[in-house]
């Protein structure tokens, strides 16, 4: 056993100097950012406490020699561990050292006397040559679990130049210190897994909304232009009127100015007066098809500077002859120098028609006053770009004001009541906004606001 | 049709590059001329290696500082003193540690392409470090302003746009380097690592469409340096299920050096999923004897004893030399056992009735 200490000094400066290893070794098992940083500081202040000569921590392999492999190591003469092999193997002969018999019993085992005892007979010129007198080995066993119970084989191996210089406290001492090596080794391992898991996850959530919202917007698109087909097939016969009209024109100005040029002394005045109402019919037909064609176009989802007064009057072209049938009658008050907003035309063009729809179907059942559409543009005191659409119908229930917005939500006997959801989401991709009022007498106003960038830009 | 066969990537550098790197680092020579180092070690081993009759080739990794580090080597926002990987000889290699953000790579894998290129007759695989082993550059104490999401969000950004540049600039194949699989069972019993490995590998497979997924391929190995390994001593059971939940198509799996290839092979045809073409190593670099052609076709003929044909093909276990300055085989083995790959695979295709 241990030669004892001479005086009380001496044990109080042994205690003295396992109590500022502990407080160090504690500082290291929390401070330490890696493995391989934990297990050096450990052994750096192991043998900086003055009381050993080399301290080295082994990790077992599998190998064919059953090698115990030094991973950190601090002290003297480190060229020792170069020079020796450690085995944790009972088959081998260098696995019946204090290393090999800790690794394998998973309990603390010392020499006494590295001169004389037999289990050190491989190792022991090495290690005199050194100034090594006596050492242990202490397994690394995570507190409360059994050996083996997590993937970390080894020993903590500590060598003093004095004999005898493990006694029970100093055993039991280095082997609570092991088990706290092998709980923080345990505990960065799992700090390894948790950081990356908790990265990975949040990355895999965020890739999952994206994917959802772009799964959304297709859905919506998809949906938004189907509506825009359905809306247009209802009205087949008043844009074919409405293409038709123009055409009948042509050909009657066309007879009309052969007519002027067939007589003796041809009316060449009044044949370029028909000729003139012909190109502007033309143009009027071409219109129209413009407009049709832009309704039945993929949303290009590419937004460009547009004037909301030219959409409105496109959509007005091209509904003139369903409100005409309707008996509607129309007022614009499109405010001159409108700022122009970034927007998709497409997409706007279908809130601007449905809206109007809308209201024409709203008026559907009035007998008692005009049926009177008022299409407004101005800007608002924002500086963005305000668009209200008032009829003079039987107006929304005030309970039902906020919810005609919904999906699915209608007052009709037919639709799907996606309508105004689409439009509310097409506006809100613009970074808008689409609400409903009570008209002051009758009827119903939508407001529509576009942002411009001036409020911004002026701020 | 013989069975497809290709290489993993390395090859070890020639003496004069190697004390070119040295003397670059020494300031003895320029970097122009290290430069021509590079480009003169590229070219011959593609032609070296286009000699042995492989019908896919690599540039062999000449001008890479190494396999796991070359797209970040030269970042100055980089630190040599990250995790450590011990090796079962008992070298460590520190995996880098990143210091700051904003996260790029400095040279991504397409530089290298561009210039094998140049010299190639034959199609070219290109290598690609793994997401999920660079994910590990991020510090357990994180980086103030620089968050472990912005971190990988950049990585996976970085990683798909590498990809995506090697498909389009004309690579036959891109192998994804996954070595770290098997070590992440060693790191972390409990195998939370390995499948935030696994999910942050597919999210960056997910960006890529099913059909160029298909020129898409992962490499795993128990992590050849030296002489030794990383991670053999971690049961190959634990890994492969999760492996082949890879979103790639194509799995270049170490075998020759396993004790027991035939439970390997059992477990790869438990696990494997329908279209996923599986290259055996039938090559074991660590192994400086030369494989003759007639064990490389036993190994093959075992393997299609487990794997269809039209799902197998070959490959080596690893890379020759992964990091530049590994010298522990000479390129002349390293040629000659690619050579024995490419006969003992068409004779196997033979047995097999494919040619």
């Amino acid at each position: 056993m241990q030669e004892q200490p001479k005086t009380h000094d001496e044990i109080l400066n042994r205690l003295n100097r396992r109590l500022r290893t502990v407080y160090q070794c504690n500082s290291t098992f929390f401070q330490a950012e890696s493995e391989q940083e934990l297990l050096q500081s450990i052994c750096e202040i192991l043998v900086a406490s003055g009381e050993l000569r080399l301290a080295w921590i082994g990790y077992c392999e599998d190998d064919a020699e059953k090698t115990v492999r030094p991973v950190a190591q601090a002290g003297d003469s480190l060229d020792y561990l170069k020079q020796v092999k450690v085995s944790w193997g009972e088959e081998m002969e260098t696995g019946h050292g204090p290393t090999g018999i800790a690794v394998r019993t998973g309990k603390a085992c010392w020499v006494d006397d590295i001169r004389t005892d037999p289990r050190f007979s491989p190792w022991r010129v090495a290690a005199l040559a050194r100034g090594y007198a006596s050492c242990i080995a202490v397994p690394l066993i995570p507190y409360g679990k059994p050996w083996g119970s997590v993937d970390l084989r080894g020993t903590l191996n500590l060598y003093s130049a004095e004999r005898n210089a493990f006694d029970e406290r100093t055993i039991e001492h280095y082997t609570g210190l092991a088990t706290c090596v092998t709980y923080a080794v345990t505990a960065l391992r799992g700090h390894l897994a948790a950081d990356l898991t908790s990265g990975v996850t949040a990355l895999r959530a965020s890739e999952e909304r994206k994917r959802a919202q772009d799964a959304l917007q297709a859905a919506q698109a998809e949906l938004a232009r189907a509506t825009r087909f359905t809306a247009m097939g209802q009205m087949t016969a008043s844009i074919a009127h409405e293409i038709n009209q123009p055409l009948a024109a042509i050909v009657a100005n066309g007879n009309a100015a052969l007519r002027w040029l067939a007589n003796s002394t041809p009316d060449l005045d009044e044949a370029r007066a028909a000729l003139k109402r012909i190109v502007n019919d033309g143009h009027r037909a071409s219109e129209v098809i413009g407009s049709i064609r832009a309704m039945f176009k993929k949303d290009s989802q590419e937004k460009a500077s547009l004037d909301v007064n030219q959409l409105i009057r496109e959509v007005l072209v091209l509904v003139h002859a369903e409100l005409q049938s309707q008996r509607v009658s129309v007022h614009t008050e499109l405010m001159e120098d409108l700022p122009q907003v970034l927007a998709d035309r497409v997409q706007l063009q279908q809130v601007i028609m449905n809206l109007i729809m809308n209201a024409v179907e709203a008026m559907g059942s009035i007998t008692n006053r005009a049926r009177v559409l008022r299409v407004k543009s101005e800007v608002d005191e924002s500086h963005d770009v305000l668009m209200t659409v008032e009829d003079s119908g039987t107006g929304i229930d005030p309970k039902d004001i906020n919810r005609i917005f919904d999906a699915f939500f209608t007052t009709k006997s037919h639709g799907l009541g996606m309508g105004l959801s689409i439009c509310r989401s097409i506006i809100e991709g613009h970074n808008g906004r689409l609400w409903a009022s009570p008209g002051i007498h009758h009827g119903s106003v939508f407001h529509v606001v576009l942002p411009t960038g001036r409020a911004g830009a002026e701020r | 049709m013989v069975l497809p066969t290709e290489p993993i990537g390395s090859i070890p550098r020639p003496a004069t590059l190697i004390e070119g790197i040295q003397g670059f680092k020494a300031g003895r020579i320029s970097q122009p001329e290290l430069n021509a180092l590079y480009e003169s070690a590229v070219q011959d081993t593609i032609q070296r290696l286009e000699a042995t009759g492989s019908p896919v080739i690599t540039d062999g990794e000449q001008a890479k500082h190494s396999w796991a580090t070359y797209s970040i080597y030269g970042l100055e926002n980089v630190a040599p003193d990250g995790v450590p990987i011990l090796f079962a000889d008992g070298h460590v290699r520190n995996f880098p540690r990143l210091t700051a953000g904003p996260f790029r790579y400095k040279t991504p894998a397409d530089v290298y392409l561009e210039i094998a290129l140049r010299y190639a007759h034959v199609p070219l695989k290109q290598a690609v470090i793994s997401a999920s082993a660079l994910s590990l550059l991020y510090p357990h104490a994180s980086i103030g302003g620089y968050s472990r999401e912005e971190y990988l969000d950049a990585l996976i950004a970085e990683q798909e746009g590498e990809i995506r540049r090697c498909l389009q600039k004309g690579a036959h194949v891109v192998q994804i380097d996954f070595t770290e699989g098997r070590l992440s069972i060693k790191l972390d019993p409990t195998r939370r690592l390995l499948h935030s490995f696994i999910d942050l590998n597919n999210l960056v497979l997910e960006r890529f469409s099913s059909e160029e997924r298909k020129r898409i391929g992962v490499h795993t190995c128990p992590g050849a340096d030296r002489h030794s390994t990383h991670s053999a001593e971690v049961d190959y059971a634990e890994l492969l299920p999760s492996l082949f939940e890879l979103q790639a198509t194509n799995f270049c799996v170490q075998l020759a050096s396993e004790p027991d290839r035939k439970r390997v092979l059992k477990l790869i045809r438990e696990h494997a999923k329908d279209g996923q073409r599986i290259f055996v190593g039938v090559i074991d670099p660590l192994n400086p004897r030369v494989e003759t052609p007639e064990e490389v076709r036993d190994r093959v003929l075992e393997a299609a004893e487990y794997i269809p044909p039209d799902r197998l093909g070959t490959t080596d276990d690893c890379g020759f030399a992964p990091f530049s300055d590994d010298t522990s085989r000479t390129r002349e083995t390293a040629f000659n056992k690619i050579r024995a790959r490419v006969a003992g695979t068409a004779l196997a295709s033979k047995v097999l009735g494919l040619e």
